[in-house]
Order: C-alpha cells, then sequence, then structure tokens
C-alpha cells in the first residue's frame, strides 16, 4: 500500500485531500507540518501532499506557524511532493520564484489551460474547469521549475521541479468541484509509483 | 449507492465498540433536529447504549412552520425508534440574540443558549454525556475561523464539562454528508430522512441577516415555505430563503459597480444598477472568512425580459465585482421588485453541492424563480426578492 501523508496546514480543503487519497487506495492522513522527518519514515511515508491555508506567504522573513514549519519541511525531506494553493506558492517563496497580491484574485470555477500534460495533468489537455480560491498567487515560478498551467487572471496554475518529483498547483484538485481533480491525483500516484519501484 | 473508500459497516463497529468504552455505564442525551446528521449519530449511539440515550429536540424558535412537532411524530416512529422530548425555548433564545446584528456573535450566543439548555436536561435526566452530530465540515471551518457552528466546543478548546456540566460525544465527527447518508441507508434510516436537505443548527437565525426582529422571522418562515414548496421537485442539494433589510451603503469604494456589471453583461450602463446592503453576509475568500457585502444587480425589466437568465453573463458578473472589492462576498439578480411595501428584501439560495465544501449556483429556471417572487410578494411583507448567484468560494452557502 502506498502511504501519503497530508500535510496540515489548517486550511478548510485540507481534510479532503486526505479522504481523495483514500478513496483512490492511499493510506493518508493529516500530519502537522512540523513532524520531524524520522516521523515520516517511521509510518512509512511514499510521498507528501501539502494543502492549502489562509495565510500569506509573500515572504520567507515574515513566514510564521505551520508555514514556515511547512517551508523548512520542503527544503529538507526527499519525497515526491505535490503542494496545493498557499503551499504551491511557498514553494514559490521557499525555492528562490516570487509571490505577491494577485491583480485578480479567483474564486470558484476559472478555466485552466494546460500547457504541458506529461505529469500531474497527463490527460488534461487543452483545458479544464478548476476551483479556486486565492488572493495572492506566484508572479515568478522559482529557478529550476517550469510552468505547466496558466488562467486568465495567474500565470502560474501548475508548475513542477524540472529533475526533482516536486508538483505545485494553485487550483484545489480535492474539491468535489474541480470535475478532473482525481486525474491529478491519479497521475502524481503514478509518480509516485515509479518512484518506489526506481 | 456506496462510496470508495468507505464501508459503512466497519465504522459502525469500531464506532459502537468506541462509544461504548467512552460512555460506559452511563447515560447520555442525544442532541436530534430531525437532520439526518443528528439523526445518524443518535441511532448510532442507540446502538451502543439502547434505553441508556435520551434523545431531546430543542425548539429553539428558528425552526420551519410546524417542524418540532413533525420531526418529534418522525422520529418516534417504530422504524427509528427515538423516543424524542420537546424542550421549548424559543423566547430564550430570542431574548439572547437580540439587538446582535454580527454574525459571530449571533451564532455564539446561540450557542451558549444551546449548551445551558442541554446542561439542564442532562442534569434533570441524570446524563454526563451528550451525543451530537457534529460532521467534519462543521470543525473544519470553525477550527479555520470560517464560522462558528453551534455544535463545535471541544476543537476550539472549550471545555464542556466544566461549562456545562457534560461530556460531548461525536460518532460521526470524521465523516462528510454524503458518508453520513450512506450510513444512514445502512442504518435503515428512510430515504426522506437520509436525503433531507441540511438545515443550519441555528436554524432561521443565520438566515435573518442583521438583527432579529419578529417581523423579519416571520416573513422568513412563510417565504422559506414558499422556496420550499417551488423548488422541492428540482432536487437541488440546497435551497432556501434569507431576508435583509433595504438600507444601502454610501461608501464611495462601491462606486462604478453599475458599470462593472453592465460590462459584464454587455448591457449599456443605463440598463443596470447594483445596490450593496449596508449588513454583512458571511464568505470564504482565499480560505479566509470573508465578512462582508452583498451587491444586488438590477436589469432593466424590458432588458430582462429580453434576456431572460443570462446564466453564464450573471456568473461572469458576479465573479468581476467579487474580485474587483475584496469587500463584497456575496452577488445577487433581482428577480422582482414592488414600488410600495416594506423595506425588506427576501433572497432565494439554490445551490448543487456534494459535500458543502463546495457548491455552485442551480440554474433554476428564470420562470420559476419569478413564480417563487410572485408568491413571496403576495405575502406584502417584503418589497423586493433576489437570486443568490454566488458560488461557494466566495460566499459560503448559508448567509450567515
Amino acid at each position: 500500500m502506498t502511504t501519503i501523508p497530508v500535510v496540515y496546514v489548517k486550511g478548510q480543503y485540507n481534510h479532503l485531500i486526505a479522504r481523495r487519497l483514500q478513496e483512490l487506495g492511499v493510506d493518508s492522513h493529516l500530519t502537522p507540518p512540523s513532524t520531524p522527518l524520522e516521523k515520516f519514515e517511521v509510518m512509512g511515508a511514499d510521498a507528501l501532499v501539502m494543502g492549502g491555508g489562509p495565510q500569506s506567504v509573500r515572504s520567507l522573513d515574515t513566514l510564521t506557524g505551520e508555514l514556515r514549519d511547512a517551508s523548512n519541511l520542503m527544503t529538507k525531506i526527499r519525497l515526491p511532493m505535490l503542494c496545493i494553493c498557499v503551499t504551491h506558492q511557498l514553494m514559490a517563496t521557499t525555492f528562490g520564484g516570487a509571490t505577491n497580491l494577485a491583480k485578480r484574485p479567483e474564486f470558484g470555477p476559472v478555466e485552466v489551460s494546460v500547457s504541458d500534460e506529461d505529469t500531474i495533468l497527463a490527460g488534461l489537455k487543452p483545458s479544464f474547469t478548476a476551483w479556486e480560491s486565492h488572493n495572492d498567487e506566484i508572479v515568478s515560478a522559482p529557478p529550476g521549475f517550469k510552468v505547466l498551467a496558466s488562467s486568465d487572471n495567474c500565470s502560474v496554475q501548475a508548475m513542477r521541479h524540472e529533475k526533482m518529483n516536486l508538483f505545485g498547483v494553485q487550483f484545489h484538485p480535492e474539491v468535489y468541484h474541480t470535475s478532473k481533480g482525481a486525474d491529478v491525483f491519479k497521475n502524481f500516484l503514478k509518480i509516485v509509483d515509479d518512484y518506489k519501484r526506481a | 449507492m456506496t462510496l470508495e473508500g468507505f464501508r459503512p459497516s466497519s465504522y459502525l463497529t469500531s464506532e459502537t465498540a468506541r462509544l461504548q468504552e467512552t460512555i460506559g455505564d452511563s447515560k447520555a442525551i442525544a442532541a436530534v433536529s430531525g437532520g439526518v446528521d443528528s439523526t445518524v449519530a443518535a441511532l448510532v449511539a442507540k446502538r451502543a447504549l439502547g434505553d441508556r440515550l435520551f434523545p431531546i429536540f430543542v425548539d429553539t424558535g428558528f425552526l420551519r412552520i410546524g417542524e418540532p412537532e413533525s420531526v418529534k411524530a418522525r422520529l418516534g416512529e417504530s422504524s427509528l425508534g427515538l423516543r424524542v422530548k420537546l424542550v421549548k425555548a424559543g423566547g430564550r433564545f430570542l431574548e439572547a440574540t437580540r439587538g446582535e446584528a454580527m454574525a459571530e456573535e449571533k451564532r455564539k450566543k446561540f450557542r451558549e443558549t444551546f449548551y445551558q439548555v442541554l446542561g439542564e436536561e442532562a442534569r434533570k435526566d441524570g446524563c454526563d454525556f451528550v451525543v451530537q452530530g457534529t460532521i467534519a465540515p462543521d470543525w473544519i471551518e470553525t477550527q479555520g475561523g470560517i464560522k462558528t457552528q453551534h455544535n463545535v466546543l471541544e476543537q476550539v478548546g472549550i471545555d464542556s464539562l466544566s461549562a456545562y456540566g457534560f461530556r460531548v460525544v461525536e460518532p460521526i465527527s470524521e465523516l462528510y454528508k454524503d458518508q453520513v447518508r450512506v450510513l444512514g441507508r445502512h442504518l435503515d434510516v428512510p430515504k426522506d430522512l437520509s436525503e433531507r436537505q441540511p438545515f443550519p443548527g441555528p436554524g432561521l437565525l443565520v438566515r435573518c441577516v442583521g438583527t432579529v426582529s419578529k417581523k423579519k422571522l416571520d416573513l422568513l418562515k412563510f417565504s422559506t415555505k414558499i422556496v420550499e414548496e417551488k423548488l422541492g421537485p428540482f432536487n437541488y442539494d440546497q435551497y432556501f430563503a434569507g431576508v435583509i433589510e433595504n438600507r444601502f451603503t454610501e461608501e464611495p469604494v462601491y462606486e462604478g459597480l453599475d458599470e462593472t456589471a453592465a460590462g459584464a453583461l454587455g448591457l449599456p450602463a443605463s440598463e443596470t444598477r447594483v445596490d450593496v446592503f449596508e449588513d454583512r453576509v458571511t464568505g470564504v475568500k482565499g480560505d479566509t472568512r470573508s465578512y462582508g457585502r452583498l451587491a444586488g444587480i438590477k436589469i432593466k425589466d424590458d432588458s430582462r425580459e429580453t434576456y431572460g437568465w443570462l446564466p453564464e453573463k450573471l456568473r461572469l458578473a458576479q465573479s468581476s465585482i467579487v474580485e474587483k472589492l475584496a469587500e463584497v462576498t456575496r452577488v445577487a439578480v433581482l428577480i422582482k421588485e414592488k414600488r410600495t411595501g416594506p423595506p425588506l428584501s427576501v433572497i432565494v439560495r439554490a445551490v448543487s453541492t456534494r459535500d458543502f465544501m463546495t457548491a455552485a449556483v442551480a440554474q433554476v429556471p428564470w420562470k420559476i424563480l419569478k413564480d417563487i417572487a410572485d408568491s413571496i410578494l403576495r405575502l406584502r411583507s417584503s418589497s423586493r426578492v433576489y437570486y443568490d448567484i454566488t458560488p461557494k468560494p466566495p460566499a459560503t452557502i448559508e448567509f450567515e
């Protein structure tokens, strides 16, 4: 069985992520971002998913609480990782990109255009409707990352690291109204399976 | 229907054992409302406790017409076997929330009164525990500061034992609504109950936007009846009415919304008008509670007759307004208004949702909306009827 803890950063949908993963046969529970690395080993984690949350992550210096812990965790853990919404932005802030107040925020249904469907967005070209809820956005992807999708209001809807198994999405694949959301998790699980075999 | 990864029988077995271990030989009250969550929670507890479970229905006064009596009768039927004690406390709840306009304060005062009443009942019956039907979205939204659900205590650090004299037990707190319904069917809960649309614990209190008055509450009760009758056959996941006073803000920040709406609708600015209500409504933007304004779009009658519903354009108008102004959490479109009549508006809401974490606006046929508006205006207790066109997010499903 595949084990994928969901890092809980106080977002409303974090618990739903675990539910979606359980529906796909994955052993998944919420765990705080302060969880020590050894503990992930003990639970046999094969990958991590980090959820969204209400905080703003525009600068590393002003991070507090869960998001500071989550940023630390991102730099230390060596597992495939899918980061959603605020932790997608946190990945940019942590790895040398930039996050700022969105010129136009997005709430509810948004059309996401896929430019690169190789990995987590496999099968989702040319576009799909996703549900969003964000006031901030990534304004520049970090070095080494490739942008996979965008929308009218937001240029980095999804990104991945060129070499490592690090993925981020601005939209919420875990909510029911993102009808192709399960595909994103299935694609991620495929990547995790390949990683386990390697 | 079964849901992937959720097995009601094994859930029931482990939860029954857990309840027996927690409650031991003590007695427990089950707080029931007739909704699927509290009914299922009570039935799970009944399996564990048998006659040591005392179901109680608190009549808060914020219920629908005829609701307390019909729920008591329904739950008492032999198939469910929950012998419910009805506790009338409408006067206390009205007193506790009198004059309070802020949604969170109203919810907290409701919660306080609710648990005081339960505490008194627990003492009378010698119960050390209260079983309640809290589900996952309740504690997620309360913990996340989106809104205070009346049935969440321990997750936000309230010690129920010292505050109210009992301990809380929540047999379904890890489940979502769709999972609760599966569990309900497994427990032979009749379909009309297991599929019943949710009704919030604080009831009509949170659909009476701003301060509560007898006038608003009466209008709301009759409008609710009309909306439930007219929309019932459509099987939307949730549909109801709200009431708000016709007081509008003149703050300069809202100038220009007429043009924003007109632009999105593809109409000349002279064909539309946007009124921003003074009383605040609850929303959730960027995972944060947003207690902001309701913008009401009016499209001039003759244009409206030409264009009908315009769902796609109205969706665009809605998103343009909430993206432009952080202060606006909801947008509604005027169905019909009367020149004369009391300065109150009724807002009709209908959504499709599976787990109540996100919701899409239901595309109710325009003819039906007009029919509802006509019936509501005939009550002569309001002068406007709107339809809420905001998904969740950025609005929540309920108004407060």
